[in-house]
């Protein structure tokens, strides 16, 4: 396959890649510079809106389209939210991004910024990545000292304030209106929808939330054009007049049982396939896959089989997962239990569950206690019975939920289950010879230390 | 009129209204099970026990379109073609799931937990739950956190539906309560040193679905299911909120507020709800006396009250009053509007030049207005505008407790009849010392006082559940109200024996006397028709 | 209930959290940053620390104790260790022997998750995905990301001395 030449990652490797000095030297905040001076902010969102760039947070859903959801004619103030809270197990573009060039991440902010009429960002930051921070904060006071934030930038009339916000290790600040809860000082419930964010956000104001990597693209599609932009990816599919395409460049994470751990660039739409053997270097220790989570964990699973299923938006659902979420895969071999993985997964949502509301507190909980009793030995077939009901009955989708992570939470289960049921059958008769066919209540094992 | 199907039913709702789907199904009869809602609070939607389905009838086509996952009813609003279904398969299962998440890790209290018997998780059990739980049972107890003066939480009963919570922050404003931890291992918390101390406190046990909120007032007092209520009103101060007396074979055991949109809405204060002792205080007068004639007053030695029968009150109470001379009657703002008109027509009946005045009236502090809008008000007595009224009627409009004072002080004053009935001392010597020298003083309290020791006739009176009648607190708002409990045998309350003495026959009935008053006089007409719950507003004339 | 007089956080700690105070238009919103200020110096946020915060932001000591016990992330009891060690155990991590890494550091100190050495320099505790997947199994200890982890390698990192975290 021909070679894709980095865009998002060209500052990886390019020695201080990540001053303005060098970003400036290999073109940066020319396109800032031509928008402020020759279009209006509505024309930037039509900009973003036509390329069909979609959020690369997860989601997916359409990056210009969702700034349109804000009130015309609002007094202000308007807020921009970065998401830089990247916390999806197996995902780490966003670190790298900040890391290695910030500048390009500060250059989509503010044109973001000027789009949405928002005249303050704060970029949530995860605690774990104290080297992001000092990059970002650096590349702030270099953006400051230019005049390229703070008054009137470049004498546009236009203001903006970046400031650094950070998080403190929960995974479900990542999620919008958590981030906007943690952000105003609260615990990071979730809100309710309706009001959405773009009416009623942080401060109660209207508000954006975008992730790292969809602004580092719209500061590329600023520069190089929609055009470009849509001559990477996949186009609309012609027979679904609702599918927005998966156009551009995407990160895709690879990890795991992979020789060559790494971000790597290609276009929407690579194999999940391709972008082992092409780019991983292959299954690590000459071993085979049995499966691989196709964009972070809350995804689910593929099975070895479904590897040429294309890493887009509308790839995965094809093969019974949740999406394209974060396109961080991670591969496993064959000589990993399954139950193993699903146990990590269990374990890692019940963590951080944000308790709010009832299913997802209490399925992640009982879920994870299903899997710890299960691995000890205690397992029933039953069990594998009531974990998809919790998987199929937990989420946004049925409505049973507030927000996705109990989606997240529940694809896993559905698709390891679904997916390898013989394996969990045989886990459990194996460690389990006594009680595997017991139906009546079972009683929880007793659990020494904390989740 | 914008019409809501609710279940195939029609119900038409108020152009104005904004009501969500659990209000609207209520109008049709159907209740939707939840447990965070609640109308007096933030929508948090985060039980999911009130999960429907709902859909939009087209009005035009009446074709239904149904939204295609279950939504919440408490966060949903209703408008003109607003479908609603409750009982469908889909529903009934989500029911049951929360019903079975939430009792995962419920401890197995009920025989020991207060709220057996008003638990809305052991009742949508009942409604709504599945026959069994499938795994991972653990069988333990609930730990018991003091967080308050007046409040016990049994940590694990907790179904986190942070009703307790959103009440401290936006009603009481006081913010004491909180969620510590994340996930399956959060808790409701008080900050060490921060208890939840505030004057509605106790509102936060009535919020709490199951029963990890706890009175220590009513803890382990009495079992709910032999609980009778009543709908009565706080005598504690002019707010007049609107509650419930719950009780059990003459005895309370509890206060609830009672809704009330006009008054209280959902809450009482702790003074108010917990205000309910000096019913059952060993020490209340129990029966009516005279001392004999020729009694020194007040030097220490006072002689005994002889128990006088109650016939023998009716007719020998006047027969002093009469004898004696120049009456004067201190009308408490304790006793309802019919009391104090039948009072002020016996005192007349007596003495047609009878100086009629109002009682004592008690002032602790200013109002106190919270965040939510509840005042608590100085006003310590709850109907001292009904009595202002009763008074106007009979031509004593604006004389008060120290109008009689000095009446009597400056010697116009033969005999002096002093209704009270507070619930704590009100007065002091010096005060008591003004009636030292009466001919005839009568004193109806609920306890002895200085005054006691100057009286001449020391009659019994009754508190707030043990009598029926009207009060009108301090926004013009009249609320009629029935008897709860009776009051210690022998004692006569004030209504009956005011009835008594004007020769009424038969049993005292205040609604009677109500209607009359109603009647009689302009200023009650709005009392004289069937009185709703929730009371009227005086001010309001009904058309001839 | 919002308490008086300043019993732990330092002046300094105070300025800090005011000069951030013109980027919100709420003081609330200052709260996780003076979480962060106060943990950064004392290495950890006790009860006190929690009531001078509420104190200088105007609010109940319980909503700023409610916010920080959510994020399960600011020690309270005691501080901790000069180097906070977070061992990751997520998928990627766990794949390549982050389980493994947690149990041997663990044992070879003498301590349990989330404890901290008797002699206050290291405290280990378990990290859900530290976002480096690249280098699993990793360990974020203060600033420093130490990649492709062994035992033996952890062991020997975790015995440097180290800068204090930010």
């Amino acid at each position: 396959m021909t070679e894709f030449k980095p865009v998002l990652l060209e500052a990886v490797g390019v020695p201080d890649g990540y001053t303005l000095a060098s970003y400036r030297s290999r073109g940066g905040y020319a396109a800032l510079g031509k928008l402020l001076r020759e279009k209006r902010p509505a024309e930037v969102v039509e900009l973003v809106k036509s390329s069909g760039l979609r959020g690369r947070g997860g989601a997916g859903f359409s990056t210009g389209l969702k700034w349109t959801f804000l009130p015309k004619d609002h007094p202000g103030p308007i807020y921009l939210c970065v998401n830089a809270d990247e916390s999806e197990p197996g995902t780490f573009n966003n670190r790298i991004l900040m890391e290695d060039d910030p500048h390009q991440v500060l250059e989509g902010t503010i044109i973001s910024a000027f789009a949405t009429r928002a005249t303050t960002a704060y970029i949530y930051l995860r605690y774990e990545y104290p080297q992001s921070w000092h990059r970002l904060q650096g590349a702030i006071d270099e953006c400051y000292a230019a005049g390229l934030l703070g008054n009137n930038i470049q004498g546009s009339g236009f203001s903006l304030d970046i400031y650094l916000h950070r998080g403190a290790a929960a995974y479900i600040c990542g999620e919008e209106t958590g981030l906007i809860e943690s952000l105003e000082g609260k615990r990071a419930w979730p809100r309710i929808k309706p009001p959405f964010p773009a009416i009623e956000g942080v401060f109660k104001k209207p508000t954006v939330v975008n992730n790292i990597e969809t602004l580092a693209c719209v500061a590329q599609i600023a520069r190089r054009g929609v055009e470009w932009f849509q001559s990477i990816g996949v186009p609309p599919n012609p027979d679904n007049p609702r599918d927005p395409g998966s156009y551009g460049p995407k990160l895709y994470c690879l990890s795991g049982h992979i020789e060559k751990p790494g971000c790597y660039e290609a276009p929407l739409g690579i194999t999940l396939r391709e972008l082992i053997d092409h780019h991983g270097g292959g299954v690590w220790k000459g071993r085979k896959a049995k499966a691989a989570i196709p964009g972070g964990i809350s995804m689910g699973l593929f099975t070895e089989a479904e590897f040429d299923t294309p890493l887009d938006f509308a790839g995965p659902g094809k093969v019974g997962c949740l999406g394209l979420g974060t396109a961080a895969v991670v591969v496993i071999d064959d000589q990993t239990s399954i139950v193993d993985f699903l146990h990590n997964s269990c374990r890692f949502f019940a963590h951080e569950s944000c308790g709010q509301c009832t299913p997802c507190r209490e399925g992640t909980s009982w879920s994870l206690r299903m899997l710890e009793r299960i691995r000890a030995g205690k397992g029933r077939l039953r069990d594998l019975d009531i974990l998809l009901e919790i998987g199929n009955t937990m989420g946004m989708m049925p409505g049973s939920t507030i927000c996705g992570l109990a989606d997240g939470a529940a694809w896993p289960i559905k698709n390891a289950i679904n997916k390898f049921r013989g394996e969990f059958e045989d886990f459990i008769k194996r460690t389990n010879p006594e009680g595997w066919m017991v139906t009546d209540p079972v009683p929880a094992l007793q659990i020494v230390g904390a989740h | 009129m914008p019409t809501v199907i609710v279940d195939g039913h029609e119900v038409e709702i108020g152009a104005d209204e904004r009501l969500n789907c659990i209000e609207a199904a209520r109008r049709a009869g159907k209740e939707i099970p939840h447990y965070c809602w609640h109308p007096g609070l933030s929508v948090v939607a985060s039980c999911r026990m009130c999960l429907i389905e709902t859909g939009q009838r087209d009005p035009a086509t009446g074709k239904v379109s149904m939204v295609p996952k279950l939504v919440p009813g408490c966060q949903t609003p209703v408008r003109d073609g607003t479908v609603i279904v409750t009982e469908s398969e889909a529903v009934k299962e989500s029911r049951a799931r929360v019903e079975e998440a939430l009792l995962i890790d419920h401890p197995i209290d009920c025989p020991i937990c207060d709220k057996a018997g008003e638990c809305l998780l052991q009742d949508y059990h009942f409604d709504h739950g599945q026959a069994e739980r499938r795994a991972d049972i653990h069988a333990f107890t609930s730990r018991k956190r003091e967080v308050g003066p007046t409040i016990s939480l049994f940590v694990d009963r907790c179904i986190m539906c942070t009703r307790c919570v959103r009440f401290t922050r936006e009603v009481s404003g006081t913010g004491e309560l909180m969620v510590t931890s994340r996930g399956a291992k959060e808790e409701i918390d008080v900050f060490p040193g921060f208890p939840l101390d505030n004057k509605l406190a106790g509102n936060v046990v009535d919020l709490c679905p199951v029963g990890a909120l706890g009175d220590k007032d009513f803890l382990y007092q009495q079992r709910v299911w032999f609980l009778k209520r009543e709908a009565n009103v706080c005598g504690g101060c002019s707010a007049g909120c609107s509650i419930h007396t719950e009780h059990n074979q003459d005895t309370v055991y509890r206060l609830k507020p009672r809704e009330n949109p006009h008054v209280n809405t959902w809450w009482i204060c702790d003074e108010g709800r917990y205000g309910w002792h000096h019913l059952h205080d060993s020490s209340r007068i129990l029966a009516a006396g005279r001392r004999p004639t020729g009694h020194s007053h007040g030097n220490g030695n006072a002689a005994a009250f002889q128990p006088v029968e109650w016939a023998d009150v009716v007719t020998g109470l006047r027969a002093d009053l009469e004898q004696a001379g120049r009456l004067t009657v201190a009308v408490s703002p304790m006793l309802t509007v019919e009391e104090a008109w039948m009072l002020c027509g016996v005192a007349r009946s007596i003495d047609p030049e009878a100086f009629l005045a109002l009682g004592h009236v008690p002032i602790r502090g200013g109002d106190e207005s919270f965040p939510g809008g509840f005042t608590i008000r100085g006003e310590k007595c709850p109907n001292r505008k009904g009595v202002e009224e009763v008074l106007a009627v009979f031509g004593a409009g604006g004389r008060t407790w120290n109008d009689l004072l000095a009446h009597v002080a400056s010697g116009h004053a033969d005999a002096a009849w002093i209704t009270a009935g507070y619930p704590a001392a009100w007065t002091d010597e010096a005060t008591a010392e003004a009636f030292a020298g009466l001919p005839c003083l009568v004193v109806q309290d609920l306890f002895d006082s200085p005054l006691t020791a100057h009286a001449t006739w020391q009659l019994p009176a009754v508190g707030f559940a043990e009598r029926a009648g009207t009060w009108i607190n301090v926004a013009h708002h009249a609320q009629s109200f029935r008897q709860a409990i009776r009051p210690p045998a022998g004692v006569w309350p004030e209504g009956r024996l005011y009835w008594n003495m004007l020769g009424r026959r038969g049993l005292y009935d205040p609604v009677a006397v109500r209607r009359q008053l109603a009647e009689s006089s302009p200023a009650f007409a709005a009392l004289g028709g069937d009185m709703p719950e929730t009371g009227v507003d005086l001010r309001v004339r009904q058309l001839a | 209930m919002i308490a008086q007089g300043r019993r732990v956080i330092t002046e300094a700690m105070v300025a800090e959290i005011e000069s951030l105070a013109a980027r919100y238009p709420d003081r609330r919103a200052l709260v996780l940053p003076a979480l962060h200020i106060v943990n950064r110096e004392l290495r950890h946020v006790p009860l006190d620390a929690v009531v001078d915060i509420a104190a200088v932001l105007g609010l109940p000591p319980a909503e700023v104790q409610d916010t920080l016990s959510f994020y399960e992330f600011f020690h309270q009891a005691k501080p901790h260790g000069t180097v906070r060690a977070f061992v990751c155990r997520s998928i990627s991590c766990a794949l390549r022997g982050g389980d493994e890494l947690l149990e041997h550091l663990c044992q070879a100190n003498g301590i349990s998750p989330y404890g901290t050495t008797p002699d206050g320099e290291l405290t280990i505790e378990p990290a859900e995905c530290l976002g480096a997947c690249d280098f699993a199994p990793c360990i974020l200890a203060n600033d420093d990301l130490l990649r492709n982890m062994t035992p033996e390698a952890a062991e020997a990192e975790l015995n440097k001395p180290r800068a204090r975290a930010t």
